[in-house]
């Protein structure tokens, strides 16, 4: 017999009556029959059977009615197993159920009673109309105990119903502890059916996830948190802060520190962070833990708390300070085998392109030679070697000074730092090249090499402060050029660090009435990158102050743009922090207000993927503005800041922002490929590529030179083959526009950036982590880009070089318990989405399997192909430490 | 007493007694012995900053055992180059354009393609440059007082362009031009018209060879003529009386009639070069058909070639446009549609200009390109063009060094885009010394790829070429 219930069939329940209305009159009837006559013997004899007991239900006799619940009720039970159709009792039930319902109001109060309410509460199931919840009115008059023996279905049935009756009774304020008792059964029954999910939604719309602790277990945990953390992306403030919390809650209750500690880090919440450390005795993982919190890129100071062992706490700071990364680099790069230096020729390829790029030029171009001096600094970055500016020394010409003499004043300064980006994280090296450069009377190599020193160290901490105490006192030096080397430096070597010491010295320089305007935007900026995320009340003080001092003609300037900039970093992604800072910033002069409000918004709910700040920032953009409005920009990026924390967000707001390329003004179109640069930032997105490579040859050429360097942004460290062809291209096409030369020269750069090993992306563990240091350096040269001329075709190249707080290498090292590199066979493919998926899923796709160290594209994912070693995070990113299975047997 | 350890560079050097009563200088000597770092360029990390000379131990609150990092190196202080190198930038306009290769576009005053890309064409003869360079400023008597100005503002175009980088508003020479020629001077909408850059072409030709006429009437033609004329021998036939006249005439252009038959240059001249035409017979006494086939007499130094691609259209009442494919080749042989005479003089440079590249093959196989080679054997001829465009008595065609070869080189083409001779785009392709090509779009300029040239050949609504120009391959004897 078909399984599916002919709704004719039936003849109570209003909805049924109006649905057959429609069908002619004779039809039912000749189905009916026809349907009697098709039931099996089996099916006609429990036809027969149900309907005796619903007669027998309303017999008088109380023993009768009991034996006939009873019958009715096993037949039910027993055959709720399956819910691929309706079951066969309750379909022959159903011509009843106004029947029974109407007898059970005519009951008295009585066990019996209860029995029946049970069975009308099954009833219910199929029969109840929208929105009356009969299913769950009928369950709590009946009996207590086992709902889950009503089957899954049911039970399903009974949470949704659950959900609706709560909010009605919220915004009635009855009572809800008969619900919540009900709530208790059912969250028991779905986590021990595999069905965390199920027991996630529904208390998260009882709003009571704390029940959740009492019920996972070993066998659950895993899955109901992976379904918590992923919800949280979608999940309004406050709620997804207490989503967190609970899973939180439970790692640590099942000791799965690194998640915890992943979590701790999503919230912010040092107090957090340092409890696994103290709940977590194995010395080992801790060291794992200090690898994941320096990849994070934040200032953490151990104490004898956390570690008790000095020489312990000694080696595990020495990881959190990230002092082996550029070890650990090198190591990825042998493996490679891309140690060769590279030079820019190598990467431009002009030998690809049939004669067009001009060859023949005699003369040096000066703003060429910048251009490889910042191609040659990506590409090498780290290396420690290079072709330029680290050529052995020849003691008689001094060669390896030249290429620095090959630039032009303020170039110089790019070039001298360009150095520090070679020898990045390699501290001690680093900063004896350095040293040469400080003996030079020219102003701009020395501010170059106080940018080098403050490059060398990013993301490095050092007790001995080095970059502090190079950079200290050129702060106050006469030459402004000087004064913005060390600021810059300070501001990418402490960034997150939230150092008072060079608070108190940056701080005055805000006030400064005699000050520049260069130098206070980029104190302005280095404050908010040393404070990023902190919320610090004094840093925005002073930024506020030196933001309402300013004159109409600098408020004009377009460095200017760095003081609301700097002030936002200090919310980045701290959401509703951010209002009393805001409200002070309607007050500002009306040149800036808006840019400023925009840059607020949009630096503190970065990250965030909230729905109505994109909304907010999609109303500004839709207003066309008369000329000289520039908060349009912001805005746009803001855009991209606020989505670019999932997927689903990502791919809508490409999407809209393909809109605004339609329909914006100009000052929006000129946002827009930098907001598209960010959202897929190392992330070579075909789509967008396309998108960009069209835009590269719009007329308005300020869109062209953000799309050019946008497509270096999403490149970036992939040495992405056709969007290295396209630039190629691009600069045979721009070979005469100087400044369109310059900036595909630096997107090039950008793709080959660390010879591909190198990712911007601030997202990482598995895009759930985003680093707030790295965002903070890419927003930086995003705004430096609204405005391309005066500042990075200006003489202020060297923001570029505010990307390496977002460079880190793209690498899976698995190291021993030693810490000593270790080649392991691992599987490298694309990620796949297991969250809320039944039974143990694979995690990666089309994968193959190569020896660590391997390099991570974007979305993808590693796993370990031997039993041998056990990773002691289940994020296999960065340096992971393995232990031997204790368990593996060799086959 | 305390013990330090110093780390500097990679290396680290352990357990260094300080004696906390001597100022830091003390200690700077000590480091100065391990290192070999004097002491004025250690720089030493310390809480709060740099170690400075003078300081006092007690304020540092150093620990025993204490780590301390010191950075400075012994190797020598950088210098700047004595001579620093020179930058594009800050080289005068001059001296970038000629780093540029290739000189300036001429600014689109309204409609003015058709002259702009002219002169672009022109400008590349550098015989013609240097002829008007040497131009007298002083207006000779059988000069007319605008051919003149015309010469002189040729003059000045072109070395204007010659210097700078950014494109050039030619108004000077547009305004001349009006006045020599009033017809590029009619207005249509209060705009200027869009002229036939043909029409251009030859009415600059005409006048330059009127004023750069030698002073005294000697046997040498003008140099324009010398330069771009050629004679062309025609024989005149009626097929009804069978009567037969010669004559010849000196023209500047070659043309090149496109009929259904014609898909190429060769074909096209060579459809040219016959013509019919109806003329008073003597004989009998009547108008009658003649046929008049003609043979080059003297070849030029540049052969210029006219698409024959406008003609009236009485119908629609507007010059049409033919859109029909020819092919040009990049080396265009002209040997068969010499006379006789000229023929046998070729024979010789043609012959010798054969071993030539013969050897040059046999020696190196692998260099295709026989063109190529033919400048660096062939110095005399091509030292003109090499040159900065002096042009050298011994240069001359028919010189004694020099012999022509029938055999001639693409150097520029004016190409026209668009339906009718009046509207459109013309645009023009000229050849570099440097053997690049570039196309002048009015102020605009960029390289192009010697293949994409011979794709202008029509056949579309892409650029086709209008006026080829052809430099003649010499061979010294």
């Amino acid at each position: 017999m078909a399984p599916t219930p002919d709704p004719n069939s039936v003849g109570g329940g209003a909805k049924q009556d109006e649905a057959t209305l429609k069908v002619p009159s004779k039809d039912p009837k000749k189905k009916d029959e026809k349907k009697d006559e098709d039931l099996s013997e089996e099916d006609l004899e429990l036809k027969q059977n149900l309907e005796l007991y619903v007669e027998r239900v309303q017999d008088p006799n109380p023993d009768l009615q009991k034996a006939a619940l009873e019958s009715m009720r096993q037949e039910i039970r027993a055959s709720t197993s399956s819910m691929t159709s309706v079951p066969k009792p309750l379909k022959f039930l159903r011509p009843h159920y106004g029947t029974l319902k109407a007898f059970h109001e005519t009951m008295a109060d009585s066990d019996l009673k209860k029995y029946l309410s049970d069975i009308l509460s099954v009833l219910a199931l199929t029969m109840s109309a929208e929105g009356e919840r009969e299913s769950l009115s009928f369950r709590l008059i009946g009996t207590e105990g086992d709902i889950g023996s009503w089957g899954h279905e049911y039970v399903r049935n009974l949470a949704g119903e659950i959900a609706q009756e709560y909010t009605k009774r919220q915004s009635e304020e009855a009572s809800i502890d008969d619900l919540m008792e009900l709530v208790q059964q059912i969250v028991a029954f779905h986590m021990k059916h595999n069905a965390e999910t199920e027991a996630v939604d529904l208390l998260m719309d009882v709003e009571d996830l704390d029940l959740l602790l009492e019920h996972v277990d070993k066998t659950n945990f895993k899955r109901t948190c992976n379904y918590l953390t992923s919800a949280a992306k979608y999940l309004p403030g406050p709620d997804d802060m207490l989503v967190l919390d609970i899973s939180y809650m439970i790692y640590m209750k099942f000791e799965e520190y690194p998640n915890a500690l992943q979590i701790a880090l999503f919230l912010d919440n040092a107090q957090y962070v340092k409890q696994v450390f103290t709940s977590c005795t194995d010395l080992l993982k801790k060291k794992q833990f200090c690898y994941m919190i320096a990849r994070h890129g934040i200032t953490f100071d151990l104490d004898d708390e956390m570690v008790a062992d000095d020489d312990d706490r000694e080696a595990l700071q020495d990881i959190v300070n990230n002092t082996k990364l550029s070890e650990g680099y090198l190591t990825l790069a042998r493996d490679i085998e891309v140690m060769e230096a590279k030079t820019p020729e190598d990467i431009y390829k002009a030998h690809l392109l049939d004669g067009r790029a001009s060859s023949g030029a005699s003369a040096d171009s000066a703003r060429q030679n910048l251009a490889a001096t910042f191609v040659n600094a990506f590409v090498n970055a780290g290396f420690g070697q290079d072709k330029l500016m680290t050529v052995p020394s020849d003691s008689t010409t001094g060669s390896s000074g030249n290429w620095l003499f090959k630039n032009k004043e303020h170039g110089k300064t790019s070039a001298a730092a360009s150095l520090g980006m070679i020898q990045l994280w390699d501290v001690d090296s680093g900063l004896s090249q350095l040293d040469k450069y400080f003996h030079s009377n020219d102003n701009p190599i020395i501010a170059g090499a106080l940018l080098g020193v403050g490059i060398v160290n990013c993301g490095i901490k050092n007790d001995c402060d080095p970059a502090l105490a190079l950079l200290g006192d050129y702060i106050d030096k006469e030459d402004s050029s000087v004064r913005i080397g060390a600021i810059m430096g300070l501001g990418i070597s402490y960034a997150g660090s939230q150092n008072d010491q060079i608070r108190s010295k940056l701080s005055p320089i805000l006030n400064d009435a005699k000050a520049p305007l260069d130098v206070i935007a980029f104190a302005s900026l280095s404050l908010g990158m040393i404070y990023v995320g902190s919320c610090n009340e004094e840093v925005a003080q002073s930024i506020i102050f030196a933001l309402m001092d300013r004159s109409e003609a600098e408020l004009g300037d377009a460095l200017t743009r760095f003081l609301p900039l700097g002030l936002g970093l200090l919310y980045l992604g701290k959401q509703e922090s951010v209002e009393a800072t805001a409200e002070v910033s309607k007050t500002f002069n009306e040149k800036i207000r808006k840019y400023c409000d925009m840059t607020l918004l949009s630096c503190a709910y970065a990250g965030t993927g909230n729905v109505l700040k994109v909304q907010d920032l999609l109303a500004q953009c839709g207003e066309h503005l008369e000329k000289g409005d520039i908060h349009q920009g912001p805005a746009v990026l803001g855009l991209a800041m606020v989505a670019m924390s999932e997927e689903l967000g990502v791919d809508m707001e490409i999407r809209s922002l393909e809109r605004m390329l339609q329909y914006g003004e100009q000052n929006i179109r000129r946002a827009v490929p930098l907001a598209l640069g960010l959202l897929c930032i190392s992330n070579p997105k075909v789509t967008v590529m396309d998108t960009l490579s069209r835009l590269s040859h719009d007329t308005d050429s300020e869109v062209a030179m953000a799309a050019i360097i946008s497509l270096g942004l999403i490149g970036a460290g992939t040495n992405n083959a056709r969007i290295a062809g396209m630039l190629r291209n691009l600069s045979s096409y721009y070979y005469k526009d100087a400044n369109l030369l310059f900036c595909v020269r630096i997107a090039q750069g950008l793709v080959h950036m660390g010879k591909g090993l190198l990712t911007l992306s601030p997202f990482h563990s598995e895009r759930f982590l985003l680093s707030p240091t790295a965002l903070a350096g890419i927003v930086t040269l995003l705004h430096a880009c609204l405005d391309m001329k005066p500042i990075i075709l200006g003489k202020y190249h060297y923001v570029l070089y505010f990307l390496v707080l977002a460079m880190q290498p793209r690498m899976m090292l698995t190291v021993d318990e030693n810490l000593k590199p270790l080649s392991v066979p691992v599987r490298v493919g694309q990620a796949v989405d297991v969250v809320g998926q039944a039974g143990r899923p694979k995690t990666i796709t089309g994968f193959q399997t190569h020896s660590t160290p391997v390099l991570l594209a974007a979305g993808e994912r590693a796993e370990l192909a031997t039993d041998k070693y056990i990773p002691l995070s289940p994020i296999l990113e960065g340096f992971i430490i393995l232990k031997e299975n204790p368990d593996y047997r060799e086959e | 007493m305390l013990t330090v350890s110093v780390k500097w560079q990679k290396k680290v050097f352990e357990s260094i007694e300080v004696d906390t009563l001597q100022p830091p200088y003390v200690f700077k000597a000590q480091l100065y012995d391990l290192s070999g770092v004097p002491p004025e360029r250690q720089k030493i990390m310390v809480k709060g900053g740099l170690l400075k000379d003078d300081a006092d131990w007690s304020t540092l609150g150093l620990k025993n055992g204490q780590k301390l990092m010191m950075m400075g190196t012994a190797d020598e202080i950088l210098k700047a180059p004595e001579n620093g190198p020179v930058f594009m930038e800050d080289l005068p306009e001059e001296e970038q354009a000629a780093n540029l290769g290739y000189s300036a576009g001429l600014v689109n005053l309204g409609n003015t393609c058709y002259m702009n890309s002219t002169m672009q064409c022109l400008k590349s003869v550098p015989e013609l440059k240097s002829e008007l360079s040497n131009y007298q400023s002083a207006r000779t008597k059988d000069v007319d007082q605008t051919s003149h100005m015309l010469t002189v503002a040729t003059r000045e175009l072109f070395s204007e362009l010659d210097k700078s980088v950014k494109a050039v508003a030619p108004m000077p020479f547009w305004m001349v031009l009006q006045k020599k020629y009033p017809q590029f001077a009619q207005l249509h909408n209060g705009n200027h018209m869009q002229q036939d850059a043909e029409e251009c072409w030859t009415q600059m030709l005409y006048t330059l060879s009127q004023s750069l006429k030698p002073p005294s009437p000697t046997e040498d033609p003008d140099a324009v003529k010398a330069l771009f004329g050629l004679n062309l021998r025609s024989r005149l036939h009626c097929q009804e009386s069978s009567e037969e006249s010669s004559e010849t005439e000196s023209v500047f252009s070659l043309k090149c009639h496109i009929s259904h038959e014609v898909n190429h240059l060769h074909e096209g001249l060579k459809h040219g070069l016959k013509g019919e035409l109806e003329k008073t017979s003597p004989a009998l006494g009547r108008t009658a058909v003649y046929i008049k086939e003609s043979l080059i007499d003297s070849l030029p130094r540049y052969l210029t070639v006219q698409f024959v691609r406008f003609f009236w259209k009485r119908e629609s009442n507007q010059k049409a446009k033919i859109l029909r494919k020819v092919d040009y080749p990049l080396e265009l042989d002209v040997y068969d549609l010499c006379s006789e005479d000229l023929r046998k003089k070729l024979k010789a440079p043609r012959q010798k200009l054969r071993d030539i590249e013969g050897q040059k093959l046999g020696l190196q196989a692998s260099a295709k390109s026989s063109s190529k080679g033919d400048d660096v054997k062939m110095t005399d001829a091509e030292g003109s063009s090499n040159g900065s465009g002096e042009l050298s008595s011994g240069d001359q065609p028919g010189g004694a060094s020099s012999h022509m070869t029938g055999i001639y080189d693409l150097v520029s083409v004016l190409t026209h885009k668009g339906r009718s001779a009046d509207s459109g785009h013309y645009v023009s392709w000229v050849k570099q010394e440097s053997g690049k090509w570039v196309q002048y779009d009015d102020a605009n300029t960029s390289l192009q790829r010697e293949e994409d040239i011979t794709k202008l050949s029509g056949g579309g609504d892409w650029h086709m070429a209008y006026i080829v120009m052809y430099k003649a391959r010499l061979i010294s004897m």
